[in-house]
């Protein structure tokens, strides 16, 4: 399988690769934290001694967001992240990787259903940690939780917004990040998406965010947007 | 006149003042059951003892909390403010606190009990959401042992066929997958190379072995045709190996969410077993202590009422470590210990789902302990003709236990899936 690589760097994000093939398609990977493991079913590469695993820019808008230009990505080794929304972990475990072992990810997900796949997946990365309850009520895992470099929120809801914002105001250090990922269908799906975008936006704006980027994630999810913001607050 | 910042954690209940400064602390029991009790109860508005201890020590006229929903429970003046100064200050520096309060020694310390915590919480939840999922763990464990069957016939298989080429593998490698490994990755014995066997993680000292014969080999020169086939049965190999892992992981997964406590003493593999031989963790739960005592056993057991001789002392837990590898004269004491903390642990976790496995395991460690030291001597000889009677005895019962003899009820199951 490995001799399909040309070669695997590290982009200009700390500990976001690109891994490039013999027939010149170029794509995202991680270092996997959990050697020998996929999560969910994407590729696993060994380089130079070192196992990656390829990051599905269609699976994950994290990395959607990356290859749609975003600029800077706070998330970074030792990096701690509050995770809304986790699902059955696709965008977690990389993130899980990029942080590694002195990094946190606190992955919050609501529904019963993914949250065993969830299980599973973290149960090979001592720096996730799965946590089954609701975003919109932060006080049930106030108890469990520490503060973020980073918030992460893809919960797929009208009020997403007001719930991140919420979150931010009682996780998020100062200065730390805020990625929004946007799903125009889930807000409103009368408007035009652009439109739902800058009102999302602006509402941030108005919440002691400083707002650094919104990113249409088409082609690899459409009507989707990442907004990338930093907490003032 | 003095204004308590109340943080509230898993590990406990920290008050500053306006300033951020620490006042006291009261820490939470060390106890991940106990503790995720304590967290269901505070998303109902419940405050930590800790908390209510620690508002009793510094007698605060006022109080600041982030749980609105606490608020009538507390007897002081309290006002909510989600993120105070304390909580900014403490959340921050979570690690600091934990270690100068003492509640851990490393940071590795208090992160690997807040990563088990976290789990602990979230299986409980799960729990009240699940049903029959018990019968899930069940199946898991039955087709994990189909698989580990047919891994071993075809193993077997493989060994045969590729020994023609290269016979001395054979005796080099117990390891079944690290045999299946070696032909896939290779081939023709005449690609082995050192490199290659460090690489697939053989040690050092086996791989020259490898190397070693293979330069010195007896074998058959064989054809292309014939290595790809070898090759692609050993890649089933593998790929049957792969999804052991996986569903090993699986019920081990199940297991914590559906019963945590007989889970924590035995672990989830045995766990399943008891499931799958009582029929589901009801069954289980029914059962007393004697019975699953000999849960496996049941051959042996019709045989000695049937014949009057002595019952046979453990059945599948016969599995557990502590069991088979104690002098035979302790196991059917400590087999009895076990079997005693089984029967509470199934109740526990059919009836409540209440985490107690923690001190489950910790009773039944002291106990076996106790066995250890108080017979460490074998009992004295008895007369030459019932020691060899007992001798007699012991040793196909040993075996039968293996063996893992199901219950009728389990007989008509296997059919069944069959
Ligand atoms: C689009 S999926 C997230 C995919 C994931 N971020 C990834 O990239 O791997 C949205 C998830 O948010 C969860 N969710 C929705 N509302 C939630 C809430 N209020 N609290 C927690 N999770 C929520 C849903 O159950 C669903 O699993």
């Amino acid at each position: 399988m490995s001799e399909s690589i040309r070669t695997i760097k590290e982009t200009n994000m700390e500990n976001v690769f690109e891994c490039e093939y013999i027939d010149g398609t170029v794509r995202l990977c991680t270092k996997n934290f959990a050697p020998g493991y996929s999560v969910y079913g994407e590729r696993l590469i060994k380089y130079n001694g070192t196992e990656y695993r390829e990051w599905n820019a269609f699976r994950s808008k994290l990395a959607g967001a990356i290859m749609k230009g975003l600029k800077e990505n706070p998330v970074k080794k030792n990096t701690k992240v509050l995770y809304l929304g986790a699902a059955s972990g696709t965008t977690p475990s990389h993130i899980s990787d990029i942080v590694e072992k002195d990094g946190k990810v606190y992955g919050v997900e609501f529904s019963a259903r993914v949250v065993r796949e969830l299980i599973l997946v973290a149960q090979r990365r001592p720096n996730l940690f799965p946590i089954l309850a609701d975003a919109r009520f932060p006080q049930s895992y106030m108890p469990l939780v520490e503060d973020a470099d980073v918030l992460y929120v893809d919960i797929a809801q009208p009020d997403q917004t007001d719930i991140a914002i919420y979150n931010a105001r009682t996780f998020l250090k100062s200065d730390g990040y805020l990625l929004l990922a946007i799903k125009a269908r889930s807000i409103d799906v009368t408007k035009d998406p652009s439109e739902i975008f800058k009102a999302e936006a602006q509402k941030l704006e108005k919440s002691d965010f400083d707002v650094k980027q919104v990113i249409n994630l088409d082609p690899y999810d459409k009507d989707h947007a990442m907004v990338l913001a930093r907490f003032k607050g | 006149m003095m204004k308590l910042y109340l943080v509230e954690h898993a590990i406990g209940s920290f008050g500053f003042d306006e300033n951020g400064k620490l006042i006291d602390y009261v820490l939470n029991p060390k106890d991940i059951g106990r503790v995720v009790e304590l967290l269901l109860q505070h998303e109902n508005g419940e405050p930590f003892p800790s908390a209510l201890e620690l508002i009793n020590k510094v007698k605060p006229e006022e109080i600041v909390i982030e749980n609105e929903a606490e608020i009538q429970k507390l007897q002081v003046k309290a006002t909510v403010k989600p993120h105070h100064e304390g909580a900014k200050i403490f959340r921050q520096s979570l690690a600091k606190f934990a270690l100068e309060s003492k509640f851990a020694s490393t940071e590795d310390e208090l992160y690997t009990y807040l990563y088990q915590l976290a789990f602990e919480y979230t299986r409980r939840k799960l729990r009240s959401a699940a049903q029959k999922r018990d019968l899930l763990a069940i199946q898991a464990v039955r087709a994990m042992d189909d698989i580990d069957k047919s891994i071993n016939l075809f193993s077997e298989r493989l060994r045969e066929w590729y020994s023609l080429h290269f016979p001395e593998l054979d005796k080099l490698l117990e390891d079944h997958e690290t045999y299946a490994k070696i032909v896939s990755t290779f081939g023709y014995r005449d690609s082995i190379t050192l490199e290659g066997l460090k690489s697939i993680n053989i040690d050092e000292h086996t791989a020259k072995r490898i190397v070693d014969a293979a330069s010195k080999s007896i074998g058959a020169d064989i054809s292309e045709d014939d290595i790809n086939s070898i090759q692609q049965l050993s890649n089933t190999i593998l790929s049957l190996f792969t999804i052991r892992n996986n569903l090993s992981d699986y019920i081990e997964s199940v297991m914590k969410e559906v019963a945590p406590n007989v889970t924590s003493l035995v672990g989830s593999n045995l766990g399943a077993r008891l499931l799958s031989l009582a029929g589901s963790l009801e069954e289980l739960s029914k059962m007393p202590a004697s019975t699953i005592q000999v849960l496996g056993a049941e051959k042996a057991l019709f045989r000695a009422l049937r014949s009057g001789s002595r019952p046979p002392k453990h059945g599948i837990i016969f599995q557990f470590p502590a069991i088979h590898s104690a002098p035979r004269w302790q196991r059917g004491k400590i087999a009895r210990a076990l079997a005693a903390k089984l029967a509470i642990a199934a109740r526990v976790d059919n009836y409540s789902g209440r985490y107690i496995g923690d001190q489950l395991a910790e009773q039944l460690n002291k106990r076996i302990e106790e066995i250890k030291t108080k017979y460490e001597q074998p009992p004295p000889r008895k007369p030459a003709q019932s020691e060899k009677l007992g001798e007699r005895r012991s040793r196909p019962e040993k075996r039968k236990s293996k063996e893992r003899y199901k219950s009728k009820k389990n007989n008509r199951n296997e059919k069944r899936r069959r």
